[in-house]
């Protein structure tokens, strides 16, 4: 391990361990609404609020840091793994509760994101996490966003107290396979990772029983017109081990206040071992008014999400999918997200240092998810064993339409929203516009143009009053050569972000390349 | 042609309707614009509307009766924007909407709504820019200043959300090109004011240069951005250069 200095200035330490954690992926703000309140900062928008954009066009929502970057595991792909010699740091909860007020008081930033490397073992780091929460939420008074890491393997209850103060929790599947997670992350399992992500699951769903709602998290409210998303298939897994509150063995916290003192063994309180002032004085501080004392404190509202890395291991996008969407049917998840993996160690089981991320891949996973969460898609519509990988120059609708001719061209007028959603190029906004608007007359494509519906992939698959576009004809290669030639330049700017491109009279020579 | 004109305020605009409303003149005979006029037309006549506050409370009360609130909230953003024929653009729009009633906000294919509804998204969407990039600058004295420059009015659309977010502070935002502020002193509502130049110059005075966390947040975001993974293309497309000016991480 590297050396432990402990005389780091907070702006060397923010370095150290923003660097450390900038790897993961999850940066979203969204999912809870929460009004802020008089004495305390902060508030919450199910929207999300992205503050700016890094040098790589990733959105900057959340202070991403990690409470640490010791580690004890030795993870091959990871930066922090305990064979690097890295300089090695540890934030104290006041760093990180300064940290965060004074950067969300200058609207620099919607919350925290807080995560860490594995100090000591799992209960020490969880421990550590729980308490730079706690003051945050406590002493600081911060409503913000909190999005949380659950470290495998941490013990149970600290992730569920934990999950009372954060807004989202998320566990890192990391690979989708055991075998592959044997290869690259020798300490972890995937039963390790399974098992609280359960537990969160459970807690969810009682916490959303009791204040009224349907035990799954809502998901987009368009879905409703939709029928047989992946939602609303037969939920076998979660029928079985669902959170049913019985009176006997609710624990269910009324108020963070009323937690310590009815449960009154604090699984913090035995192993507090830092400097810090403990649980009990803090406890003090503790304001709560008569209203909220008695009404459920929300556990985890904006839900959990995952990661997973893509390009380090054998697996296809076929499998990345199919666990994808048995992630969000099994274990209820609000996201999933894919990290094309970036090398960093030298490593046999690894890839070679000079590969470069998959990111058109990366991006083609990020389309096909959001087909599976709002469009109703199956990943099975999309892949299949024979066809395991994602086509490179089609966006995977624009695939899926063109194996599907048979339903297009589509009147515009006549067709359903579900219906409507499944042309390349309509997305559930357009498909809403078309839907509404039509009720009043007829639609044609100088409306649908002006409505601010792009009609550069739709035109092939749509007709206006019993006409397309142009006379295009509905046959498999013409399209396709049509859509390819459309979106070649964009599917290589993704994976060449920023290689070469062909000259510009105007742009290039302005600048007066050849004094 | 008789071109009804008016000054750039809500109640100046909804004044300016009434009258051109009021004058029976006929709707395809008549034109709305803000001042100033740019270029004058030939054949045309101006006609200035003071403004007057029962004619534009009586316009107000009519869209929110006979339309809906959200055709008003419509109106209202679209009245803030910086175009050049939005009041003209309202005033088809409402000639639509008093016929129609609450279903005019659906009939997307019309092109008085159509138009209604591209400025109407152009300001919501850089009221929202704003509340992802005004950035706050300490002040001496516990106070948080935020300069913006943008195109459309939109201080009364951001000032409830940080209203909201940070009740218990001292925070005020201004508008650097129209020298108008939104003041938010601790625990207490915001108002609306104007600066005047000399307000503005003792403003500038006070702002606190040596503030720790300035430097803090540049590093970050410069640490932030996975170096094999650059995209400039991608950032500009998020965040356009024009939306930087006042960014901390930014600025040099």
């Amino acid at each position: 391990m590297g050396d432990l200095r402990k005389s780091l200035s907070i702006g060397e330490k923010l370095e150290i361990l923003a660097d450390a954690a900038k790897y993961d992926v999850a940066c979203t703000s969204s999912g809870v609404n929460r009004k802020g309140k008089s004495g305390s900062l902060g508030n919450s928008c199910a929207a999300g609020i992205c503050h700016s954009f890094a040098s790589d066009g990733r959105c900057v929502s959340l202070l991403k840091i990690l409470q640490s970057n010791e580690c004890v595991y030795d993870c091959k792909y990871c930066l922090n793994r305990s064979s690097n010699d890295r300089i090695r740091t540890t934030f104290t909860p006041e760093e990180v509760c300064q940290l965060v007020m004074e950067f969300y008081r200058r609207n620099y930033i919607e919350g925290l994101f807080l995560s860490s490397g594995v100090v000591k073992n799992p209960t020490y780091t969880m421990e550590l996490m729980y308490r730079t929460l706690y003051m945050l939420r406590n002493q600081y008074h911060f409503n913000g966003y909190i999005h949380v890491k659950a470290i495998p393997n941490a013990p149970g209850e600290l992730i569920e107290q934990i999950g009372y103060l954060a807004d989202r929790m998320s566990i890192n599947m990391e690979l989708p396979t055991e075998d592959s997670l044997k290869k690259l992350a020798p300490h972890k399992t995937q039963n390790g990772i399974l098992k609280p992500m359960e537990q969160i699951q459970n807690r969810i769903a009682a916490y959303r029983l009791t204040i009224g709602k349907d035990a799954r998290m809502e998901r987009s409210a368009s879905n409703r017109y939709l029928s047989g998303t992946i939602f609303e298939s037969p939920r076998k897994n979660i029928a079985s081990n669902i959170y049913t509150p019985s009176r006997a063995n609710t624990q269910l916290p009324v108020s963070y206040e009323k937690t310590f003192t009815q449960s009154g063994t604090n699984p913090l309180q035995s192993s507090i071992s830092l400097s810090q002032p403990d649980i009990n004085s803090l406890q003090h501080q503790v304001t709560s008014t008569k209203a909220d004392k008695y009404s459920p404190v929300p556990f985890v509202p904006a839900g959990q999400s995952t990661q997973m890395i893509i390009g380090a291991t054998s697996e296809n996008d076929y499998q990345l999918l199919t666990t994808t969407q048995r992630l969000y049917q099994q274990f209820d998840l609000k996201r999933v997200f894919y990290s094309a993996y970036v090398p960093l160690n030298e490593d046999s089981a690894l890839p070679s240092l000079d590969t470069t991320p998959p990111l058109l891949r990366e991006h083609r996973l990020y389309q096909a998810d959001w087909l599976l969460r709002y469009y109703g898609f199956h990943a099975d519509d999309l892949l299949s064993a024979d066809k395991p990988n994602f086509n490179v120059f089609l966006d995977p609708k624009c695939d899926w339409a063109l194996r599907h001719l048979e339903l297009f061209p589509m009147e515009v007028n006549k067709a359903d929203y579900a219906d409507l959603l499944k042309v390349p190029g309509i997305g559930i906004k357009s498909a809403m516009r078309i839907v509404n608007s039509r009720r009043s007359g007829q639609l044609t494509f100088d409306a649908l143009k002006k409505m601010g519906i792009v009609l550069k992939r739709a035109k092939y698959f749509i007709t206006c009053q019993g006409k397309m576009m142009y006379s295009i004809r509905i046959q498999e290669d013409f399209i396709t050569r049509q859509l390819i030639g459309e979106d070649y330049k964009s599917s290589w700017d993704v994976e060449h972000p920023t290689t070469y491109k062909q000259l510009s009279l105007f742009d290039d020579m302005k600048k007066g390349a050849f004094q | 042609m008789i071109i009804y004109t008016c000054e750039d305020t809500l109640e100046d605009m909804m004044t300016c309707i009434y009258d051109a409303w009021a004058s029976k003149l006929g709707h395809q005979n008549i034109r709305l614009m803000t001042e100033p006029i740019g270029n004058l037309e030939l054949f045309c006549e101006y006609r200035h509307v003071p403004v007057n506050t029962q004619k534009a409370e009586s316009v107000i009360r009519s869209i929110q009766n006979k339309i809906s609130f959200s055709a008003y909230q419509c109106v209202y953003r679209c009245a803030m924007s910086c175009e050049t024929n939005k009041l003209d653009v309202i005033y088809r729009f409402l000639l639509l909407g008093f016929t129609y009633g609450a279903g005019v906000m659906d009939m997307l294919q019309h092109p008085a709504v159509m138009s209604i509804f591209e400025i109407n998204r152009k300001v919501t969407n850089e009221s929202h820019l704003f509340r992802e990039f005004t950035r706050f600058i300490s002040m001496k004295g516990n106070v948080l200043t935020a300069h913006i420059e943008p195109k459309s009015d939109i201080l009364t659309m951001l000032a409830p959300h940080f209203q909201d977010r940070m009740p218990s502070e001292n925070w005020m935002i201004i508008d650097d090109n129209r020298r108008t502020a939104v003041v938010h002193p601790k625990d207490t509502d915001y108002y609306l004011t104007s600066l005047s130049q000399e307000e503005f110059h003792r403003l500038s005075n006070l702002e606190d240069t040596a503030d720790p966390y300035v430097a803090l947040w540049k590093n970050f975001f410069q640490t932030i951005g996975i170096k094999e993974r650059k995209n400039p293309t991608c950032q500009r497309n998020h965040i356009p250069l024009w939306y930087r000016k006042h960014a901390t991480e930014f600025q040099l």
